[in-house]
């Protein structure tokens, strides 16, 4: 037996050494172009701040910004005028030496420059107020109006807008550790969002009442972090914002009718809400079963129909949170239900007018405490005292505990699958943002994916969790591949700031949720994807997460190097093709094969010096004999004799030969590299199921071999047969090649029935 | 019609773009089979974007793919499908058999044929579904015929692919 082991290792170093030889010496050499490769050129390197590992370093530093507003509601000539006194620590090691402010409203001032930058021929048609606004020198007069800008002390500071961009300047440098307050005055003209597009606005109703729903309303720090230092990239309209945490004292002066809701919690509810109201907001707080009522339906309808000349103050206080929106309006309907997460109670709240209905008091709030559940089990528990959803016309957008979300039924109250189908998926989308970004803050304006992608991603499983007959979230990986397999010259990689992408919704928001799809179902499970991905929201948590620290923490908490995954899937925009390419059936023989006499004559050995062996031989090969399809490998007595004489009885009897050898032969013409799924049919209908790992590929890009032993013969093979993997062209995927194209067979079923 | 409705249409794309995963992608596949002398078409579009354009054109409210579908749905494809997607066989415009619609999950596909194809020297598509309200349509026609197998992007700037053998 040793000299058999000696020669067979002597044949293996001789081949080695043989073929090396063989090498054509003319060939161009080049980088490592291995799909395997570390990702250590593209992620920036590790360091105290933001480590190796993905997690926060010990050196890891954040500002923080605490607010104190009084905003005023001016419904009658929508104007929104704020006095805000802001405190900026500095935790940073850096001296500063002056603030960046954004003035998000400043995008749609009439110098703006976003309307500059965009291209195409004229729209296909203008109504009389937006031909006035484009070409008759009346655009509307949004932006800002800066009254002053102050020190402490009342001191005029030193100041600079940029569009959206304002810098402060500093009277001395801030140091490491130390505070700076400052006093901003100003107001802007509120826009009708419904014809001046944006994410913050009004909603004019045909009974002449107004929906606001308000956000980037005041001028907002702009985040100074460890990577950035200031971000601050101009607001264009799409990609979304940067903002630092910190505490918000807020009142808000609204007409004495209006029903509010905002980021945080309202300090005076017996002030605001009528006393049978404010009885049902307390009551809310312990039912758990079923949304109920603190503003009814009735009451609604009775506020909109006059309009009041007083006003009220709302007085609300948020804790650590990046951001401050809030919705008003004579017309809205209140909801609530309390929600226990572990040893939490939180509330899910809905504002809606009676035009939401009956689609919002069927669905809003329930939607909003299945998010808050489900996202709670795939990150931390919920750590804000509400999330609230506000139903506001053709929007869809999130602040920190409010969202504006679209979904309206027909004028007769009823609605569609699809109407409903679109307000379940939006409701829960803008809720799930409280996670990403609004608690994990990754920074939106340079990376939309990290915030939109995960979202996108937990959606799935919520949605799945409220509906599974609505969501079905089977398709996710099929869906995507219409738009991977799209012209390649208007794809991006993922790894792309929002604003210079093309198809940006696809790119930014369902290709990653896709991606993580697939990691979880397919690639790593479940159990290993659910503990990194918790891993990773926890760590980053009310801090500033980068891409790097994603795919760190992905790999640190699951031991799988997915390095390969992020580099196809997130850095190029290549997609997913693998195919069964041929089939080849091989019958043991104790007789040496071409093969095995050809290998011992390279060696300078006989065929009687080879060691005692089995060989396969294929079907469709000259040396195949039709009498070995007869034979079992244990009929030969070289494999019978080597059982009978290492093996126990008991072993004996688990022992099974197999009866086929089948060699598979697969072919990647696609760039990605995923696993080979593969299904088995047997001649007698059952099936089985083989996952070869990604890795699989590591050594050849375009073709791979594997020997597949089965006991029974098999009668089909189907590669990805549920469609996981993203397979952009199926036509390829099945053996026999199915000669039935699927044109044929709807054909047939259409005659049929 | 009212200024409103005017402003809804205009308005309702780009901020459905701006908030939804939404991409704006057709597929047609189009196969010669030479034994059958057929050529097989699919075109596979979104659902909601279908029923914007059809509900829009209509001034009605069709429901596609729900329980409240109107009864003669198929006509309006028809229609539809007939003014926006040509195809020339060897220089001569050919009609097309409209043989079924299905719908897979948000997309309804056509199962168009035309019949007695014998050879194909040369092969025009235009294809300009869903262009007039989606800027940033694009339809991507695949050919596979005479064992070539060809891909055309079509936009609303070019909405003409052109394939002689």
């Amino acid at each position: 037996m040793k000299k058999i082991f000696i020669l067979a290792i002597s044949i293996a170093c001789i081949s080695t050494s043989f073929y090396a030889q063989e090498v054509k010496s003319e060939q161009k050499a080049h980088y490592n172009t291995s799909k395997f490769k570390q990702l250590k050129d593209k992620l920036p390197t590790p360091n105290k701040q933001h480590t190796a590992s993905g997690a926060p370093g010990y050196e890891y530093t954040q500002q923080q910004v605490d607010y104190k507003m009084n905003i005023v509601l001016d419904e009658k000539n929508n104007k929104l005028f704020g006095e805000e006194t802001i405190t900026y620590h500095n935790n940073s090691k850096d001296n500063l030496d002056y603030l960046w402010v954004q003035l998000d409203q400043n995008m749609r001032a009439p110098n703006s420059k976003t309307n500059e930058i965009k291209g195409g021929g004229p729209d296909a048609l203008y109504s009389p107020s937006k031909f006035t606004k484009q070409f008759m020198g009346k655009p509307f007069q949004g932006g800002f109006n800066i009254e002053y800008i102050t020190d402490i002390s009342g001191n005029d500071l030193n100041h600079m807008v940029n569009n959206t961009m304002m810098r402060v300047d500093l009277p001395k440098p801030l140091a490491s550790g130390e505070k700076f307050i400052f006093n901003i005055k100003w107001w802007y003209n509120i826009n009708d969002y419904t014809s001046i597009r944006g994410r913050s606005g009004y909603e004019p109703f045909s009974d002449g009442n107004n929906l606001y729903v308000i956000a980037q309303f005041f001028p907002r720090l702009a985040v100074y972090n460890n990577v950035e230092g200031w971000q601050n990239m101009q607001f264009w309209g799409r990609s979304e914002f940067a903002l630092e945490f910190g505490n918000y004292e807020v009142s808000i002066t609204t007409p004495k009718d209006h029903i509010l809701n905002a980021t945080g919690v309202i300090q005076n509810p017996k002030d605001v809400f009528t006393n049978k109201q404010y009885k049902r907001y307390i009551d809310a707080k312990t039912t758990y079963d079923n949304p109920v009522f603190i503003v009814t339906p009735e009451e609604a309808l009775e506020t909109e129909k006059e309009k009041s000349n007083k006003t009220k103050t709302w007085k609300i206080y948020a804790e650590n949170v990046r951001d401050f929106a809030f919705a008003s309006s004579r017309k809205l309907i209140w909801d609530a239900m309390a929600v226990k997460l572990n040893d939490r109670t939180v509330m899910a709240y809905s504002l809606y007018p009676n035009e939401g209905n009956p689609l919002w008091e069927e669905h809003s709030t329930r939607v909003v405490a299945n998010t808050l559940k489900v996202y709670s089990e795939h990150t931390f528990d919920y750590p804000y005292p509400h999330a609230t959803s506000v139903n506001a016309k053709r929007q869809g957008m999130e602040y920190p505990m409010i969202c504006w979300n679209y979904g309206r039924p027909n004028a007769n109250g009823k609605y569609s699958e699809r109407t409903k189908k679109g307000m379940i998926g939006v409701v829960t989308h803008e809720v799930g943002h409280n996670f990403f970004p609004m608690i994990v803050n990754s920074d939106e304006r340079q990376w939309t994916w990290m915030d939109e992608g995960l979202n996108s991603f937990v959606e799935i499983l919520a949605e799945y969790k409220y509906d599974s007959e609505l969501f079905p979230m089977k398709s996710t990986a099929k869906d995507i591949t219409r738009y991977m397999s799209g012209d390649q010259s208007k794809l991006s990689p993922i790894m792309s700031q929002g604003g210079t992408v093309i198809n940006f919704g696809s790119n930014a928001y369902a290709k990653p949720a896709a991606g993580l799809y697939i990691l979880r179902q397919t690639i790593m499970g479940p159990e290993l994807f659910d503990y990194a991905f918790k891993t990773y929201a926890k760590r980053w948590a009310f801090k500033h997460p980068t891409p790097a620290d994603f795919f760190r923490t992905m790999e640190d908490a699951s031991a799988m190097d997915l390095d390969w995954f992020w580099r196809g899937w997130f850095y190029t925009t290549g997609n997913t093709d693998i195919g069964i390419k041929e089939v080849k059936k091989f019958y043991v023989t104790n007789k040496p094969t071409e093969r095995a006499k050809n290998m011992a004559k390279a060696y300078g050995i006989t065929v009687d010096q080879l060691p005692p062996s089995l060989y396969l031989v294929s079907e469709d090969s000259k040396e195949f004999d039709k009498n070995l399809k007869k034979k079992k490998p244990e009929d030969y007595n070289l494999l019978s004799d080597y059982v009978e004489q290492n093996f126990t009885s008991e072993e004996k009897a688990t022992l099974k030969a197999p009866k086929y050898f089948y060699e598979l032969v697969f072919e990647k013409p696609g760039d990605l590299v995923m696993p080979i799924i593969v299904e088995f049919e047997y001649e007698d209908g059952t099936k089985e199921r083989k996952q070869y790992p990604a890795e699989i590929w590591r050594l050849n890009d375009e073709e791979v071999t594997k020997v597949f032993p089965s006991s029974k013969v098999i009668k089909n093979i189907t590669v990805d047969p549920d469609e996981q993997t993203a397979d952009v062209d199926l036509t390829n995927n099945s053996w026999p090649k199915n000669k039935e194209t699927k044109f044929e067979q709807f054909k047939r079923n259409q005659i049929k029935g | 019609m009212s200024l409103k409705k005017y402003l809804y249409i205009l308005f309702l794309i780009p901020l459905v773009a701006f908030t939804m995963h939404k991409y704006y992608i057709s597929l047609c596949e189009i196969e010669h089979n030479e034994e059958q002398k057929s050529l097989q078409i699919t075109i596979g579009l979104f659902i909601d974007d279908l029923e914007f354009t059809l509900n829009k054109k209509h001034k009605k409210t069709l429901n596609l793919a729900t329980k409240q579908e109107v009864e003669n749905i198929d006509d309006y494809y028809q229609s539809y499908l007939n003014n926006h997607f040509k195809i020339t066989v060897n220089n001569n415009l050919k009609s097309y058999t409209y043989i079924g619609k299905e719908y897979d999950d948000d997309i309804v596909r056509f199962y168009l044929e035309i019949t007695n194809i014998e050879e194909i020297k040369a092969l025009e598509i235009i294809n300009n579904l869903l262009f007039k309200d989606f800027k940033e349509q694009q339809n991507i026609v695949k050919i596979k015929a005479n064992n070539i197998h060809k891909t055309f992007y079509l936009t609303a700037k070019n909405d003409k692919g052109l394939l002689n053998f």
